[in-house]
C-alpha cells in the first residue's frame, strides 16, 4: 500500500552574527567610546576604587577570548558561516561594538527557546555573566590584557569535520544566488547513486558558500517523485519553501530531523538510531538563502557516514499543526491557533522543531501529563524564522500514554511586526510560499514499553495523528489515506476497509486508493472483493501502464496465494508492462519455480536483482531456483547475500541450513537452523528440522529435545512424531 | 569647492544658511589608483551622495544592489553617488578587489584621513550623506540610513518600506524640504584611525 507523506522540508534558521548595527544613539559603545561614557573609572570624582575596578576589568586575553571561542567561533572563523572571524584580538576589537549590541539583545548567539521551558542539549544562549563580560570589556575600550594568558584559538579544518565521508553527494549544477532581493528558498535534488541500502550514522552538509545559508533541511524522497515532477528543471533546484513528497508504498515514516544550521555542520545520530537510504531514493536539500550583495555561487555537497548496523530503535516524526485554522486578518496582532494530540503509546520525546513563517510571534509547546501536571516542551517568545532550529532534549522526555501534547501559536499580522512580508498587511492563509503562513510543531519521538509481538507502535501513532488531522480537516484525502493505511498496517483490516471506502467516495477512480482498498480487503479475508478492486484499479489506470503496476502485482499475488492458475498470466502481463518491477519479476519466478521451470525463473530473478540488488526476496528465490537446478553452490551464495540483506529473517537462515545440509556441511547447517529458531522460536517445522540434523550428526539427546520441542508447539506434528519414535526405537 | 557643515536638527535643515568652510585646500581622499580626489561634484552635478561603506561589513555589502539601483535612477539627473571607504583596513587593493567582486561601478574614494567621516558626521557603515551642490559649495541636507530594512541588529524587514535616501535625493532635486531619516543607521561602526 502506498502512503502519502506530508512533511515540511521547511524553512529557515539561524545564522551566527549576520547583521550588524550601530545605532546612532549608542555611539557610546562605538569603536571609540568617549571617556565620559566609559566605565566609572574615567568619571571625575569616582577616585581610587573605580581605578581598581578598571584595572581588574575584563580583558580579551583573560576573559573575552574564551567566551568568543566557546560561543561564536564555530561560525565566526575564516571560511565559516559567520560574516567575519572572531579568532584574534584584532578581530574582536574590530567587531566589539556589534558584539555587545548583538549579545545584549540576545540576537547572538542564535538561540530562541526560553530558558526553563524545555531542557535542551547544546544550548547556545549566553549566560548573564558572559554577556556582562563582553559589555564591560567593550565599555572599557576593549583592552587586550596579557597575550600570554590568552587561550589558544580553536582550529577549523577546511575539510570534512568527521574525516572523509563514505559517500559525497553533490548538487547537479551550481546555483547562483542573486546579489539583491529578498531571501530565497530552494530545493536541490541529490539522487542516491548506490545500488544497495546503507544506514547513515552521520551527515555533514557543506553548502559551498555558508555565509548566505540560513539553514538547510533534508527530506528523503523515497520514490524519486519530486525529480520526476520536474524532469527538466530538477538539476537547477526548485524554488519553494515547503514540499510535499510521496512516501512510497510501505509504512516508512520520517524518523529523523535532518536539519542543518551553520553552527552544527555535522549531524551525528544517537547510537542505534541511524537512518536509511535505499537505491532509488533522493535527498531533497531545502535551503534558506540570504543575498549578500553580490552574486554567490552555491555548490552544495552532502557527506554521508555509514554504519553497517541497522537501527536498533525506530523513532518517528509527528507533528501538531493548525494550518487549517490559519486565516489571519490584515492588521490582527494577536491571532492564536491551538492544537492537541493525545498519545496512544508511551514514548520518549527526543527533539522538537517549531515552525512558522514571518508572522509567527509566540510559539508554545507543552504536555499535560496523565496526572494533570503541565510539562513545558518549548517556548519561543519572539519567533524569528531566520534563526529557527531543531532543538534536541538533553535527556529524552518520557511521556506516558494518555499524555496530551499541546501547541499554541500566536501570529502578528500588523504593520508593527517588522518581519511582515506585506506592507500594508493583507489577509494571510496557510501555504508554502514564504509570504504564506504555517503552524507546525514537529516532535521526534521514540515509542517505548512495546509489548513483544505487538504491531509497530508507530502505526498507532500514525493512526492517532491522522485522526487528529481529520478532526480538524474532515475529508482531507492525505489524512484519510494515511489513517486507513495505518489501520491496515496494524491488522485492523475491517476499519481500514471502511476508511479507504470513505476516501474512495471522494475520488472513486483513484488507482492508489482502489489498490490499497483491495489490499485491505485481502487482509480481511475478502479476497474475491479484493480482486475486484484490483481489477477496478487496473481499469482506472487506463493506458497508464506505470500506475497499473501496483494493482496488477497485487492481483497476481492474490491469485497466486489463492491457487488460481491465472496468476502466471497476470504476472506475465505485469512484467511486460512494468519490466523493471523487481517484485513482479520475483513473483513470476516463484510461479515458475513451482512449475519446475528453473531456467526461466533464473532469468527473471537475475533481471530483478539487476534492477534492485538489495531486494533480498529475489536472492532468496534465486537460491531456490539454483537449488532446483542442482546448483547448490549458487544457491548457497544467493542465500548468503539474502542473509546479509535480511539478517533477521528466520526463513533465510532456515533455507541456508537446508542447502548446507544438502552440501554435507551438517554442523554449519545446525548452526543456521539454530539461528533461525532464535529468530522464530515457535516454528515447529524448524525444531523438527533441527532434530533431523542433530540426529544425523549423532547428537541424539539434542535431537530428542528438538523433536519434543516441536511437539510441544504442535502435538500433532506428524514428522516430529515419527522422527521421535524412530529415534527412540533406534536408541 | 567648499563643504558646508550643517547640524541637521529640523526637517527644513536645507534652508539653514549658516555653514562653515573647512579644508578648502585639502583633497577629499584617494581614488583606487592612488590619485587624490579634489572634487566630489563638478559641472552639471546638483546633488552629491556619499555612501560610507566597509568591505568587511555584511550590511554595507548587502546594500550594493540598492545603491546601484539609485545610481541608475538618478545619474542622469545631476546626481553623483560616491562609495566612501573610511576604515584603515580598507586600502586601495582591498577595496579594488571588493569592488570587482561586487561589480561596483560608482566612483570610489578612500577616506584615508576620515575627513569625509568628520565632515558628514557619520558613524556607521552603511550610512549615507546627501549634499546639495551649488557652485563650489556642498551643503549637507541628509545624513543617515539608506532605508528602513534594518531596524537594529537582528531586526530586519523582508524588504524596506521607507526609502529614506531615495526620498532625500528626490526632494533635493525638486528643491523641496528634505525628509530626514526615520531611524538610526544600522550596520558596523566606522573604525577609528587612532590605535
Amino acid at each position: 500500500m502506498k502512503r502519502i507523506r506530508s512533511i515540511a522540508a521547511v524553512a529557515a534558521l539561524a545564522a551566527c552574527i549576520v547583521l550588524l548595527s550601530h545605532p546612532r544613539d549608542s555611539t557610546v559603545y562605538g569603536a571609540n567610546p568617549r571617556p565620559s561614557q566609559a566605565p566609572a573609572a574615567a568619571s571625575p570624582g569616582v577616585g581610587k576604587l573605580a581605578t581598581i575596578r578598571s584595572q581588574s576589568g575584563p580583558t580579551w586575553s583573560g576573559d573575552v577570548a574564551s567566551v568568543l571561542y566557546k560561543n561564536c567561533a564555530t561560525c565566526h572563523h575564516p571560511g565559516g558561516a559567520g560574516p567575519f572571524s572572531l579568532l584574534t584580538y584584532a578581530d574582536a576589537r574590530r567587531w566589539g561594538p556589534q558584539l555587545m549590541t548583538a549579545t545584549q539583545s540576545r540576537f547572538m548567539p542564535p538561540w530562541l527557546p526560553e530558558p526553563g521551558y524545555g531542557d535542551f542539549a547544546d544550548v547556545r544562549r549566553l549566560s548573564d555573566h558572559e554577556r556582562d563580560l563582553i559589555k564591560q570589556w567593550v565599555l572599557a575600550k576593549m583592552p587586550q590584557g596579557d597575550p600570554a594568558v590568552a587561550p589558544a584559538p580553536p582550529r577549523y579544518d577546511a575539510n570534512w569535520l568527521m574525516g572523509k565521508p563514505d559517500l559525497i553527494l553533490k548538487v547537479a549544477r551550481p546555483f547562483t544566488l542573486p546579489g539583491g532581493g529578498t531571501d530565497a528558498f530552494r530545493n536541490f535534488i541529490l539522487p542516491y547513486p548506490l545500488k544497495q541500502t546503507h544506514y547513515i550514522r552521520a551527515m555533514e552538509i557543506r553548502p559551498g558558500t555558508p555565509q548566505v545559508v540560513h539553514h538547510a533541511n533534508i527530506t528523503i524522497d523515497r520514490t524519486g517523485n519530486l525529480r520526476r515532477q520536474f524532469p527538466n528543471d530538477w538539476q537547477n533546484g526548485i524554488a519553494g519553501m515547503e514540499l510535499m513528497v510521496d512516501a512510497g508504498n510501505r509504512f516508512d515514516p520520517d524518523s529523523h530531523f535532518l536539519f542543518w544550521k551553520p553552527d552544527t555542520p555535522a549531524l551525528v545520530e544517537p547510537a542505534g538510531m541511524p537512518w536509511r537510504l535505499d537505491p532509488g531514493n533522493d535527498l531533497i536539500l531545502n535551503m534558506h538563502l540570504k543575498p549578500s550583495g553580490k552574486p554567490e555561487t552555491l555548490d552544495a555537497e552532502v557527506g554521508l557516514y555509514f554504519t553497517p548496523d541497522p537501527p536498533a530503535k525506530q523513532p518517528m516524526l509527528i507533528d501538531l499543526e493548525r494550518d487549517d485554522a490559519l486565516d489571519i486578518p490584515a492588521g490582527d496582532a494577536n491571532f492564536v491557533v491551538d492544537d492537541s494530540f493525545t498519545l496512544p503509546v508511551d514514548l520518549e520525546v527526543l527533539g522538537v522543531y517549531p515552525h512558522a513563517h514571518y508572522l509567527g510571534r509566540d510559539l508554545q509547546g507543552w504536555a499535560i501529563l496523565p496526572n494533570g501536571e503541565k510539562k513545558w516542551l518549548v517556548w519561543i517568545r519572539n519567533w524569528d524564522i531566520d534563526r529557527q532550529a531543531v532543538y534536541r532534549y538533553k535527556e529524552p522526555v518520557l511521556l506516558q500514554k494518555g499524555t496530551v501534547l499541546h501547541m499554541r501559536y500566536t501570529y502578528d499580522n500588523s504593520s508593527t511586526n517588522i518581519h511582515n512580508p506585506h506592507s500594508p498587511p493583507v489577509r494571510v492563509r496557510a501555504g508554502n510560499r514564504s509570504e504564506d503562513e504555517m503552524a507546525h510543531l514537529w516532535f521526534q519521538v521514540l515509542p517505548i514499553n512495546v509489548q513483544p509481538g505487538a504491531p509497530d507502535p508507530r502505526l498507532l501513532l500514525e493512526e492517532t495523528w491522522m485522526r487528529n488531522r481529520l478532526r480538524k480537516t474532515p475529508g482531507d484525502q492525505v489524512s484519510l489515506y494515511n489513517d486507513a493505511a495505518a489501520l491496515a498496517g496494524e491488522g485492523k483490516f475491517a476499519e481500514a476497509v471502511s476508511a479507504f471506502e470513505q476516501e474512495l467516495n471522494q475520488s472513486p477512480h483513484d488507482v492508489r486508493t482502489l489498490t490499497a482498498l483491495g489490499a485491505a480487503l485481502e487482509g480481511a479475508g475478502e479476497w474475491q472483493q479484493a480482486q475486484q478492486r484490483f481489477r477496478s484499479a487496473i481499469d482506472a489506470a487506463g493506458t497508464d501502464d506505470a500506475s497499473a503496476c501496483d494493482p496488477r502485482f497485487d492481483l497476481a499475488s492474490s491469485e497466486f496465494h489463492h491457487g488460481q492458475p491465472e496468476a502466471a498470466a497476470e504476472f506475465r502481463t505485469e512484467v511486460a508492462a512494468c519490466p523493471e518491477d523487481a517484485e513482479a519479476l520475483t513473483g513470476l519466478a516463484q510461479i515458475e519455480i513451482e512449475a519446475n521451470q528453473s531456467t526461466q525463473a533464473v532469468q527473471h530473478l537475475t533481471t530483478a536483482i539487476r534492477v534492485d540488488p538489495s531486494f533480498a526476496d529475489a536472492h532468496e528465490q534465486l537460491a531456490r531456483a539454483y537449488a532446483q537446478s542442482g546448483d547448490l553452490q549458487g544457491a548457497l551464495a544467493e542465500l548468503e547475500k539474502a542473509a546479509q540483506l535480511k539478517p533477521d529473517d528466520a526463513t533465510v537462515h532456515s533455507g541456508l541450513s537446508q542447502v548446507l545440509a544438502a552440501t554435507g556441511s551438517l554442523q554449519q547447517a545446525i548452526d543456521e537452523q539454530r539461528a533461525a529458531l532464535k529468530l522464530l522460536e515457535d516454528d515447529a517445522d524448524g525444531w523438527n528440522n533441527l532434530g533431523v540434523l542433530e540426529a544425523r550428526t549423532g547428537q541424539v539427546p539434542a535431537a530428542r529435545d528438538a523433536f519434543q520441542h516441536a511437539l510441544r508447539l504442535d502435538p500433532q506434528h506428524p514428522q516430529a512424531k515419527s522422527n521421535l519414535a524412530r529415534l527412540q526405537s533406534q536408541n | 569647492m567648499r563643504i558646508c557643515l550643517l547640524r541637521i536638527t529640523t526637517l527644513l535643515c536645507f534652508v539653514v544658511s549658516a555653514c562653515a568652510l573647512l579644508h578648502a585646500n585639502e583633497p577629499y581622499g584617494l581614488n583606487l589608483q592612488g590619485a587624490t580626489v579634489q572634487e566630489l561634484g563638478g559641472p552639471g552635478i546638483r546633488v552629491v551622495v556619499l555612501i560610507f561603506a566597509a568591505s568587511d561589513c555584511p550590511i554595507s555589502n548587502r546594500y550594493v544592489p540598492e545603491i546601484a539601483r539609485l545610481n541608475r535612477e538618478f545619474t542622469r539627473q545631476g546626481v553623483r553617488i560616491w562609495w566612501v571607504f573610511p576604515n584603515p583596513e580598507d586600502n586601495s587593493s582591498t577595496v579594488a578587489e571588493h569592488n570587482h567582486a561586487f561589480a561596483i561601478t560608482e566612483p570610489t574614494v578612500l577616506d584615508i584621513r576620515q575627513h569625509l567621516v568628520h565632515l558628514a558626521h557619520v558613524t556607521t557603515t552603511p550610512e549615507a550623506a546627501v549634499f546639495r551642490s551649488s557652485g563650489d559649495v556642498l551643503r549637507e541636507v541628509y545624513r543617515g540610513r539608506i532605508d528602513d530594512r534594518y531596524l537594529s541588529i537582528g531586526q530586519e524587514r523582508p524588504q524596506p518600506q521607507q526609502h529614506d535616501l531615495e526620498a532625500a535625493i528626490s526632494a533635493t532635486l525638486a528643491d523641496k524640504p528634505v525628509p530626514q531619516s526615520g531611524g538610526p543607521p544600522i550596520g558596523c561602526s566606522i573604525v577609528s584611525l587612532q590605535k
